[in-house]
């Protein structure tokens, strides 16, 4: 099931992340470097979603996986599937980047601009299960009300509260909380079934 | 999902948008209070909500890090292996990458340069210093010589002057002549002198009018034509006081009272 792939408290099956994980304690660099392969794709691409400039992306991303290094005891599997927490701490690590260098008004303004073109590749060099999800998720949103898109994107990519992205939509809060929620159920059950 | 009724548990309503980040501040203080408080339904729903959240990463355009970046991570991360188990971190493949390597080595063959351009600086500075000091100690020569020449042009020249003869001793021998400033001191000039046989020198004394020992005064070689000037500029004695001038052979350097008969003598004011 996908669903037992982010919530491996459900299952009893040790995940080869975790397994990765564990090894990282032990100081195994070739732990790492298989963890570094296999996830650093996605996290790089969100990450430099949200800061727009490659080269503070990469030290972003830097610091993530040399926290995971230094720090890999802060995984507890019980909590949840690796992937999940480490997109939520790339994620975390660089909306905090973004409130901190005060970059959110300059990012809006360069929002017309590409991003650099040497930093994006035509595909995920990643698994195939890459390719499929993002394929799913890419679909569903397709789905969605364009507004109900924009608040989702507003919110994981730019760390709006509710009420900032009311503000920006110039929707009523109320709303914007039932796109919101209502918007991640349906991208839940979409998981769920197609798993 | 948790399978519970969600009314019956507000908060369970909120883990999605709290997993987003998205709950304003009430109602995220809220929500943290509750989960600290330890509710199991909420916190295993927050854990669904994390997964579900993080699959919108998958919006994002794809992208892919530079394999400089994996480089450095995988570089610092070796390092800090071998130095948890204590072992040799090996130059090159840990510490620092090879174009750390390259800047380093840039930078020693640059400061050994400078070492060696400073110190070539260093000895053109102390060679033109060398020069310079050489150059100012001719300079103060020549300024002397001028000036011992302008001095004996006024002893020569100046009509205070008195100026005398002084015949050799021996016939065949040429005199010499001297002239006397009162003020500016004495000169005497010889031509066709044989010069003193090995390092002896011809030396100037001064002969007091009241009989006493001759007063020493300055030497000097005549050149291979047998010509000389001697320029004493403060001579040991005045015209008052002196009755002749008369000049031996000595010894190099002089004596301090004559060795040898006097070969040249002029009494002041003779013609």
């Amino acid at each position: 099931m996908l669903l037992a792939v982010f919530t491996p408290s459900d299952s009893r099956q040790v995940s080869p992340d975790a397994t990765l994980v564990q090894r990282l304690l032990q100081k195994d660099v070739n732990a790492f470097e298989t963890l570094y392969d296999r996830h650093s794709s996605i996290v790089y691409a969100v990450v430099l979603r949200i800061l727009r400039q490659a080269s503070t992306a990469e030290e972003v991303v830097q610091d993530v996986f040399l926290q995971l290094w230094r720090n890999a005891g802060l995984y507890d599997e019980s909590r949840g599937a690796f992937r999940p927490w480490l997109l939520t701490l790339a994620r975390n690590r660089a909306l905090d980047h973004l409130r901190l260098k005060a970059e959110r008004q300059r990012r809006r303004e360069e929002q017309a601009e590409e991003l650099p073109s040497v930093a994006m590749k035509p595909d995920f060099e990643g698994s195939l299960d890459d390719k499929r999800r993002a394929e799913r998720v890419r679909a569903l949103m397709t789905q969605l009300h364009p507004q109900q898109k924009r608040a989702l994107e507003l919110a994981y990519f730019e760390g709006l509260s509710h009420s900032e992205i009311a503000s920006a939509l110039k929707e009523p809060l109320g709303t914007v909380k039932s796109w919101i929620r209502n918007g991640l159920l349906r991208l839940k059950q979409e998981l769920q079934g197609a798993s | 999902m948790s399978g519970k009724d969600p009314i019956r548990d507000p908060f369970l309503e909120l883990m999605e948008a709290y997993a987003l980040g998205a709950l304003d501040g009430e109602e995220r203080a809220a929500a943290e209070a509750h989960l600290a408080n330890g509710c199991e339904e909420c916190a295993r729903a927050l854990a669904e909500a994390r997964a579900v959240v993080s699959e919108l990463a998958y919006l994002a355009p794809e992208a892919q890090p530079s394999d400089i970046l994996r480089g450095r991570l995988l570089a610092t991360v070796r390092a800090e292996a071998a130095a948890a188990k204590g072992g040799n971190v090996a130059v090159g493949k840990t510490t620092m990458p090879w174009w750390m390597w390259a800047a380093a080595a840039a930078v020693l063959i640059f400061g050994i340069y400078n070492g060696y351009e400073a110190r070539s600086l260093s000895e053109q500075i102390r060679a033109m210093q060398g020069e310079i000091g050489e150059q100012q100690r001719l300079r103060q020569e020549t300024e002397q010589q001028l000036a011992l020449a302008k001095r004996e042009a006024v002893i020569l020249t100046d009509p205070r002057s008195i100026h005398f003869p002084m015949p050799a001793g021996k016939s065949g021998v040429p005199a010499m002549q001297a002239t006397w400033h009162a003020g500016l001191g004495i000169v005497v000039s010889g031509q066709g002198v044989a010069a003193p046989s090995g390092n002896r020198t011809l030396q100037l004394w001064l002969i007091p009018k009241e009989g006493g020992k001759p007063v020493p005064s300055l030497a000097v070689r005549p050149d291979a034509e047998g010509k000389f000037d001697l320029l004493v500029p403060e001579p040991p004695g005045t015209q008052a006081v002196t009755k002749a001038l008369a000049i031996t052979e000595e010894p190099e350097g002089g004596s301090p009272q004559p060795t040898t008969t006097a070969m040249w003598v002029g009494e002041l004011g003779a013609k």
